[in-house]
């Protein structure tokens, strides 16, 4: 009893958490990403020259393209950290797993909702089944279940397999889902799509989507790194140690 | 003692369910042969004691030996070291004792499954109701149908939890002369029940469990009212201290 | 190999006979996917031009149905006198309960289907004709798809509070593609397409199958370990 409760010396037990690097980082991460992204407004809004077909609405491009790198990005660790938990069975994959999932979800429903914004003043439409958008919107139902999942599992242990195999047959679907939706709507030319890409981008549009990027890695580094340390504090209460 | 006449060694077995703390360092060690009752209130870890003993659930720490291999590398070898009698019947309501039975002895790779299930549901007293759907069994038919999957494969270790349970006087009569025959038979028997006066029909050793804890580990002595009373007060002393 | 294909048929042929026993599962649910189908044909448009891309959506629906009602019970069944713990306290391998319960519940969906999409095709007065090749390989390959995910899931689903509501959340969007490339699939055979014309689709559910099915062997021993 006496030894618990020295543990309970917030700087000790805050040592003794998982991820500790990260937490210890995140400060970082957090400054670094409020530069970035105060930088990229101008960047985006004054730096990067006006789109010329698409005009002002192609601004969005330095916010939606990031985010969907993100998206992609956090469940890329879901994945990675779900194998991880599954070959090991230590409780700080699904830490990881479960933190990343909950960013991605974020960031996912940030593409989800740039997207449609950007789409109706170029394409006309709010929604276009088009295959880059049509699979995030998958993506962001897989992963909504999986956090849904996750409160309805309440021994820890089970919870952390079950989402584990979820994380990793979800990732796996992600290329299969964009290749039968691209195939999909290929059999359909009847529908507009606006080829991207096109000519080559200035150079000024391209150091607003690094910066956009690097400003996006950062905040989701420092999300994270919040999240798997509110998630340790939280196991650690549920184990009682 | 050597390695081989222990059939099943817990040390520092801890198991958790997120918050809820059902194993919290058991160590024990069962020779063969051993005729075991375990007692403990509701949620004082029994099952889970008993699940780590079959090797069904692996604790969260602390090494778990069964008949000199470490449970978690025994793998399919070890589940037919063990039989296991749950809460649950494991039998499928809608298929008769016969076809229930058929497919167990199947699934553990019986040598002649049909002459062993005969001969099982002779040895435990259900051979007349071989033909029924286990639904429309009785409660004591139906708990002797469960004892009869669990043995099929002749374990060494006999594991049931609370088979007494809902059972009435004549069943259970007959269940704890079958479990003492089994013993008799050679075999290690570990029976969780909350009878007091069951554990003087025929185990030798009683392990009261309190909090995940074992707080009772003796030979089975004295008369009923004597192991009652010891009983409740352990069980009383549990309640109040832990604070 | 040879343990799991045993312990596979053994645990497939138990399903079998329950269902054979109780027969609630087969009439249920095959009446009910036959209700999908004609509640859809008021919804859409049945006839004329396009009514085959639009039937091979209601068949699939259907069949998607059909196999979550099926992959719910079978797994309940296993949950309810926890027949599910007995069957891990057998020598059987895990991976031969998972490709046993895939078994039943593929023998179980495809039993469905030899009901109703015959009735399917006089119901929309479709004529395969020359697509029948196709649609016998379609159909097959999605029900496998459906399955390999249905199992897995089902298995995680009947260890919740809230099975029910949690089996389609889990398994609809996991199925996107497999709806895609079946609907895709089936609706070149009911234009009266060759196989070859529909390579892409059949390749896309051949490769879903059969990773999933690996994924499923693979991860399934960790959702039943206690």
């Amino acid at each position: 009893m006496e030894a618990r409760r020295q543990e309970l010396d917030p700087e000790a037990v805050a040592r003794g958490l998982p991820w500790q690097g990260l937490a210890t980082a995140r400060r970082y991460f957090g400054a670094g990403a409020l530069i970035l992204l105060a930088l990229l407004l101008p960047a985006a809004f004054l730096h990067a020259p006006e789109d010329l077909e698409q005009g002002p609405p192609q601004r969005i491009f330095y916010v939606h393209v990031p985010a969907a790198w993100i998206a992609f990005l956090a469940f890329f660790v879901v994945f990675v950290a779900s194998i991880a938990l599954l070959a090991t069975g230590r409780s700080r994959y699904d830490l990881l797993a479960s933190a990343s999932a909950e960013v991605g979800v974020v960031f996912t429903t940030g593409v989800l909702i740039t997207g449609p914004l950007w789409a109706r003043p170029i394409w006309g439409v709010w929604w276009d089944w088009d295959p880059r958008l049509t699979s995030v919107l998958v993506l962001w139902l897989i992963y909504l279940s999986y956090l849904a999942l996750r409160t309805y599992l309440p021994d820890p242990a089970r919870r952390a397999r079950a989402s584990a195999v979820l994380g990793i047959v979800g990732f796996l679907d992600v290329p299969i889902i964009y290749f039968s939706v691209s195939w999909w709507r290929a059999l359909h030319p009847s529908h507009v799509i606006i080829a991207r890409g096109g000519p080559r981008m200035p150079p000024e549009m391209f150091h607003a989507l690094l910066l956009g990027l690097a400003g996006f890695t950062l905040l989701y580094l420092y999300l994270l790194a919040v999240r798997v340390r509110v998630g340790a504090l939280r196991q650690m209460e549920e184990v009682g140690e | 003692m050597t390695e081989l006449d222990l059939e099943v060694r817990l040390s520092g077995v801890t198991k958790r369910f997120g918050r809820q703390v059902a194993l919290a360092g058991v160590d024990l060690e069962i020779p063969m042969g051993s005729y075991v009752a375990v007692m403990g209130s509701n949620g004082a870890g029994k099952t889970t004691l008993l699940k780590v003993m079959a090797g069904l659930v692996t604790p969260t720490s602390g090494k778990v030996t069964l008949a000199g291999v470490e449970a978690r590398r025994a793998g399919p070898a070890l589940r037919r070291l063990v039989g296991y009698v749950s809460h649950e019947t494991m039998l499928y309501p809608d298929l008769t004792v016969w076809e229930n039975l058929l497919f167990y002895a199947r699934l553990f790779g019986l040598e002649r499954p049909e002459q062993r299930v005969e001969a099982v549901a002779y040895e435990i007293g259900i051979a007349e109701s071989l033909g029924r759907q286990v639904r429309v069994l009785s409660r004591g038919t139906r708990q002797r149908a469960t004892l009869a999957r669990a043995l099929l494969h002749s374990p060494r270790v006999l594991i049931l939890d609370e088979p007494y349970t809902g059972l009435d006087e004549l069943g259970a009569a007959q269940l704890g002369r079958t479990l003492s025959g089994l013993h008799a038979a050679g075999r290690t028997v570990v029976v969780a029940m909350h009878e007091v006066h069951r554990v003087l029909e025929g185990p030798e050793r009683l392990i009261v469990l309190d909090r995940g804890r074992v707080v009772l580990d003796s030979p089975v002595t004295g008369t009923g009212a004597g192991l009652q009373e010891l009983y409740l007060s352990l069980l009383t002393k549990g309640g109040r201290g832990n604070g | 190999m040879g343990s799991w294909v045993r312990a596979a048929a053994l645990v497939a042929g138990k399903d079998l006979r329950l269902e054979y026993r109780t027969r609630d599962l087969l009439s249920s649910v095959g009446l009910f996917a036959l209700l999908v189908v004609v509640v859809a044909s008021f919804s859409f448009p049945t006839w004329g031009q396009g009514r085959q891309g639009v039937g091979a959506g209601m068949l699939w629906m259907a069949l998607l149905f059909a196999g979550l009602l099926g992959m719910g019970r079978s797994l309940a069944l296993e949950k309810e006198e926890g027949c599910l713990q007995g069957l891990l306290s057998s020598p059987a391998p895990r991976e031969a309960i998972y490709l046993g319960k895939l078994a039943s519940l593929v023998l179980f969906v495809s039993a469905v289907e030899v009901l109703l999409v015959p009735s399917f095709l006089v119901l929309l007065q479709l004529d395969v004709g020359p697509g029948l090749p196709l649609l016998i390989l379609a159909v097959p390959l999605g029900t496998l798809g459906i399955a390999v995910v249905g199992t897995l899931f089902a298995t995680v689903a009947v260890q919740t509070r809230t099975r029910e509501v949690i089996l389609p959340l889990l398994v609809m969007p996991l199925l996107v593609p497999v709806m895609i490339a079946a609907v895709k699939a089936t609706q070149a055979a009911l234009e009266g397409l060759g196989v070859g014309q529909a390579r892409t689709w059949l390749l896309l559910l051949t490769s879903y199958d059969l990773l999933f099915l690996l994924v499923g062997l693979a991860t399934f021993p960790h959702l039943v370990e206690e």
